[in-house]
């Protein structure tokens, strides 16, 4: 009686398993649960067992049935859901998402955090400094005394002769090593101000600066780090350059081209028809800069490097109007 | 500086393509700005000699000329006053097509047949000068094509110098670079031997006052000169390059000064008092004027060059108009002289007077070269102008710069650079750019740079140059080995990039406007006269009136980009900024503040599909859940919202919370007042929020700590309860979670309601409230007993009632 249970369990699930339209399920329900089913004949049976038994046996063929009938129910729903639900019907599928659109962060805080993640990725560590710098901190440590030719690449706001907006994010170098022995290196994100407005310029932008300072750090190492950083920046592939340039803070320096990402090297205005475009500046630290802030010039050496934020955004986003930067209209905003 | 490839060839033998040229220059330094072929599209121009010339029967100004075109004579109508029988000229037949895209045409003028155009070098774009038709030299023949005859094929090239190569503001300089990269050595035009300029029997005398300011002052007279329009190949080059032709002596001087860089000056001898030159600064109050016909107003910093009784020039800068060469002048004394390029540079900004002269001072000339470029220039101006130089000349020198030599390590040379290379190698380099370099042992060189090459005076400059004729391209590519170390960040980007992260999330977008704004805002907000934030700091020289000061507050940008986005028909708004505000200390810098604004209007869910969002607008509630969801986020649980005594002036009487720790008040949000969003021209309702994020990074944030989460269900039972219509039902909410009780575990409003069954001063406030036990499951009579308590806590403290179902 009890295997006779069993059997007839394990035959029914299997065979509801394998039912997959609502006639065959009929056919299963009378033949298994029905009044006259296989069920209830066992039932029937009962009354013929052992009287010290029966409870037992009553209570097992009760809990069978109803795992049978449990599973037929699930069945059923199964196939009508199949079928389509009732509530269902009628529902336009086509129709948009209940979105909630997440907020977008400023194209130029995006490539910031792009630039300086590389940069952190390589061990640098993140500092910004004030926006408002000495004339000291931006020129004189810097090997730009008054009076340098080199003042003209920077039109500078002033606040009274010695206090300014900054022009360049390189004075962090000098808080920086003032703080610190080597070996530093070093990422400094933020604003830079020049007294210059026209198609070209706005007169705020954002640079990132970075520095790396320690024995024996040679040109050939500067290059190594920047063509890591353009690499991930743009493309495996960029083709880049090093050529000589000035800057006063560096000797020997070097600007930093990449090959044209709009014309792939062919010329176009954008590279004024040079294949090249110009991405960042660079150079081995003067050894007047170590030397203005105490560093033993013959020990350390190391190499600077800054670039223009929005001039990355342009090149990677092919942004044609710097004005539309600090405008916050939101169909700028929100393409990004 | 800008040079012509044929005129470069001059002086250096190469063969690249102009495209090469530029591309090895702009790699060895000297970035090339443009690259442009030179009087474009005369290609059909001809020579044409005017054989005959008759006046128009029907037109005063109009001559009828016979031109001889090489081919055939033809009949041309020309306007031009000096048109004369025997004269050579431009001539365009039919079918040529102007430089401005005018096609030339058989024409019929005043009824006279006219076949072809007689022009002017304006019309060809060769020289500003409109006076009439060209006047070509005589040696050329009819037929010939113009831009052979004139040589005017050539291109053009500008190089955008670095301040520290001043020696390549010259022709031979540039020539010297690509020698380098040639392999070939430059030709001086001028290589014979220096005379002895001693100042003895001369007809005029020199005297320096401040050798300082001049450590360097040659000259040398040339005696009957006959002043003439320069011959045509040297006005080409010097209109090519941008300067205007003026007579045979100016042209000379400043055509030696683009060859070797030296700017020289002439000066009409008859003009200068008692035979003298005096080299002195300016006395206080002196004035003098320029050639430019500007009255100068001079300081005692400022150096002069003067004669016995007047200031004759600003030195350096530009001759005086008492003193210069004109037509009638015949004897000229020519300077070449060294001054100190920062009283050079101060002077010129000083007087806002730049010139090409005062370029090459302020960034260092050859202080070894005044006599060659001097005499280069009396060669000239004898062959071109006649006259007769005088024997011998001036040369007063004190204090020039020394060429001292540098030692030049080949270890650390090559440790800086990433190279492997000899001295031979590293000296080889240097030579090729005429720096003398003399291998002293394998380890060393000593270097001794030539006078032009101001800008070297270190080893690391003799670096730079190696690096540059290797080729910076040529240096291999390594890492630094460095030890490793944590990388410090900065509390600030860290907090800055934490509450981006909560603002997007929300669905606010990140504006950044700049730092400088109007003082106008304040009024705008509508800020009392005494209010903290009109304490600012003010630029001296702003480029524009509304952007005059550092912001205080970050609110009205974010207004004016709001205004912006309604005006542009995107009225749904959320945006915020992070960004400094600047406020004025008693020290040297001002206090730099980091803050946050955040602005909602319009719709609640800007960019959702309507479908599902329908219409909601924004509104009070909305900038408060930000306010809330920023605190929760960042776990500053110690900040609070409070209703304060009063609000700021830009929300008045409107719904306003802020955001304090204890006293001290961080920030606030709310809506801002009609009257503002009137002073603003927004015509929208403005939610906003502003908080310091400097002051919220100086609360400590709390902990993150587990709680373990209970295995008991919990039960949550309602009430309802009439309070007094004016009662904050946060106040309840918080009395209700302040209670005591260890089984409360939650309390929420679920619904406020005012209305006709509620008795009047009255409104009804139903809460549910999540009861726990964490060590076992919650019987009715326990809960019940709790729940009785909290309804006897509102009743009696704030006058409640149970509400009768
Ligand atoms: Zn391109």
């Amino acid at each position: 009686m009890e295997d006779e249970l069993q059997r007839l369990r394990g035959e029914a699930l299997v065979r509801l398993d394998g039912i997959d339209q609502s006639g065959d399920l009929e056919e299963f329900r009378v033949e298994y649960l029905g009044r006259k089913g296989l069920f209830s004949g066992l039932m029937k049976q009962l009354g013929q067992a052992d009287p010290a038994e029966r409870p037992r046996l009553g209570q097992l063929a009760n809990s069978v049935k109803a795992e049978v009938e449990e599973a037929f129910a699930a069945r059923q729903q199964a196939l009508a859901d199949s079928a389509g639900r009732e509530s269902d019907k009628g529902l336009d599928i086509s129709l948009p998402g209940r979105t909630v659109p997440l907020g977008r962060l400023h194209p130029v805080t995006q490539i910031m955090d792009e630039v300086c993640g590389i940069f952190e990725g390589l061990g640098f560590a993140v500092a910004e400094g004030p926006d408002i710098e000495t004339d000291f901190y931006n020129f004189e440590a810097l090997n730009i005394p008054p009076h340098h030719p080199a003042r003209d690449m920077h039109d500078t706001f002033y606040f009274s002769e010695s206090v300014l907006l900054r022009t360049h994010t390189s004075p962090m170098q000098i808080r920086a090593m003032e703080n610190k022995k080597p070996p530093l290196r070093m990422i400094a994100p933020g604003k830079v101000y020049r007294c210059d407005s026209d198609i070209t310029h706005t007169p705020m932008f954002h640079q990132v600066e970075g520095f790396l300072v320690d024995e024996k750090v040679s040109f050939a190492d500067l290059k190594g780090i920047l063509s890591i950083f353009i690499a991930r920046m743009f493309d495996e592939k960029t083709p880049i350059r090093f050529r000589p340039s000035f800057f006063p803070f560096t000797e020997p320096s070097a600007e930093v081209d990449i090959g044209c990402v709009i014309c792939g090297g062919s010329g176009c205005r954008v590279c004024k028809h040079t294949g090249w475009l110009e991405i960042l500046g660079s150079g081995m630290i003067d050894p007047e800069v170590f030397k203005k802030i105490g560093y033993d010039p013959e020990l350390y050496t190391g190499f600077a490097f800054g670039l223009g934020i929005e001039r990355i955004a342009m090149l990677k986003y092919g942004i044609n109007d710097i004005r539309l930067y600090y405008e916050n209209d939101l169909r700028f905003l929100r393409q990004f | 500086m800008k040079f012509t490839v044929n005129w470069l060839k001059k002086y250096i033998d190469f063969d690249l393509s102009n495209r090469e040229l530029a591309d090895r220059l702009t790699m060895a330094g000297l970035e090339v700005d443009s690259v442009e072929e030179l009087y474009p599209g005369l290609d059909d121009l001809r020579v044409g000699l005017v054989k005959g010339v008759k006046p128009h029967p029907n037109a005063d100004r109009l001559s009828l000329c016979e031109v001889d075109d090489g081919e055939s004579v033809r009949r041309v109508v020309c306007g031009a006053p000096n048109v004369r029988a025997g004269m050579l000229t431009a001539l365009a037949v039919p079918g040529t097509v102007m430089p401005g895209g005018f096609k030339i045409k058989p024409a019929k003028i005043r009824g006279e047949a006219s076949e072809g155009m007689l022009c002017s070098a304006h019309e060809l774009g060769i020289s500003p000068d409109k006076a009439g038709i060209m006047d070509l030299p005589a040696d050329l023949s009819p037929g010939q094509s113009l831009v052979e005859a004139l040589e005017l094929r050539d291109t053009l090239i500008e190089v955008d110098l670095t301040p520290n190569r001043p020696d390549c503001a010259s022709v031979i300089g540039t020539a010297r670079e690509v020698g380098a990269f040639v392999g070939k050595k430059v030709k001086h035009p001028g290589a014979g031997d220096l005379p002895e300029l001693s100042g003895a029997d001369l007809p005029f005398a020199v005297e320096v006052r401040d050798f300082a300011a001049c450590p360097r002052y040659s000259a040398r007279m040339v005696k009957g000169v006959k002043i003439a329009p320069s011959p045509w190949w040297l006005q080409r080059l010097l209109l090519a390059l941008g300067l205007r032709p003026i007579n045979n002596v100016v042209d000379v001087t400043n055509f030696v000064m683009l060859e070797y860089g030296q700017p020289l000056h002439a000066f009409d001898f008859s003009k200068l008092a008692g035979g003298r030159i005096v080299v002195r600064r300016a006395a206080k109050g002196e004035t003098t004027e320029t050639l430019d016909g500007v009255e100068r107003r001079l300081d005692e910093e400022m150096l002069l060059i003067c004669d016995a009784e007047r200031p004759v020039a600003v030195a350096g800068v530009m001759g005086g108009g008492n003193s210069e060469v004109s037509d009638d002048t015949v004897d000229i004394l020519l300077e070449s002289a060294c001054f100190d390029p920062v009283s050079i540079r101060r002077t010129s900004r000083r007087l806002n007077l730049a010139t090409d002269s005062s370029y090459r001072f302020e960034r260092g000339v050859d202080p070894q070269g005044t006599v060659r470029a001097l005499e280069r220039a009396v060669e000239l101006i004898v062959e071109l102008a006649g006259g007769v130089a005088v024997p011998g000349g001036v040369d007063l020198k004190e204090g020039l710069p020394e060429n001292s030599p540098i030692d030049l390590r080949v270890r650390r040379c090559n440790d800086l650079l990433g190279l492997d290379l000899s001295a031979r190698q590293i000296g080889d380099y240097l030579e090729s750019i005429e720096i003398d370099a003399d291998p002293v042992d394998e380890e060393s060189l000593k270097v001794t740079p030539p006078g032009f090459r101001v800008d070297l005076e270190r080893e690391v400059d003799l670096f730079e140059e190696v690096a540059r004729l290797v080729g910076y391209n040529e240096i291999p590519v390594t890492l630094p080995h460095v030890p490793l170390s944590f990388a410090d960040r900065d509390p600030a980007r860290e907090i800055r990039k934490e509450v981006a992260a909560i603002m997007t999330a929300q669905g606010y977008n990140e504006a950044i406007n700049y730092s400088f704004v109007s003082d106008r805002h304040y009024d705008m907000l509508g800020l009392p006269a005494d209010h903290p934030a009109r304490r600012n700091v003010r630029l001296l020289n702003p480029l524009a009136e509304d952007q005059s000061v550092m912001r205080t507050m970050l609110l009205p940008g974010i207004l004016e980009n709001l205004k912006r986005n309604v005006n542009h028909q995107r009225p749904d708004i959320k945006l915020f900024e992070v960004g400094k505000v600047f406020h004025p200390t008693d020290s040297e810098l001002p206090d730099e503040e980091m803050r946050l604004v955040a602005v909602i209007s319009g719709k609640r869910n800007p960019d959702s599909p309507p479908l599902h969002f329908g219409e909601e607008e924004c509104d009070f509630f909305d900038i408060k859940a930000c306010g809330e969801n920023l605190l929760n986020e960042l776990r500053r649980d110690q900040v609070e919202m409070v209703s304060p005594k009063e609000t700021p002036a830009y929300v008045g009487g409107s719904p306003y919370l802020a955001l304090q720790t204890g006293a001290e008040v961080l920030g606030g949000l709310g809506r801002l007042s009609a009257d503002c969003l009137k002073r603003f021209g927004i015509k929208t309702e403005v939610y906003f929020l502003e908080v310091s994020l400097t002051g919220l990074a100086e609360v400590s944030p709390r902990p993150k700590s587990f709680e373990p989460l209970s295995r008991f269900p919990s039960v949550n039972w309602d009430l309802a309860m009439l309070v007094p219509e004016n009662l904050a039902a946060g106040e309840i909410i918080e009395a209700v979670k302040n209670c005591g009780e260890e089984i409360l575990e939650e309390a929420r409003i679920i619904d406020i309601f005012r209305g006709e069954s509620i008795e009047e001063g009255y409104k009804s406030v139903a809460i549910t409230v999540t009861y726990r036990d964490d060590s076992k499951t919650l019987e009715d009579e326990t809960v019940q007993k709790v729940h009785q308590k909290i309804i006897d806590l509102i009743s009696t403290r704030f006058g409640g009632k149970l509400r009768e179902a």
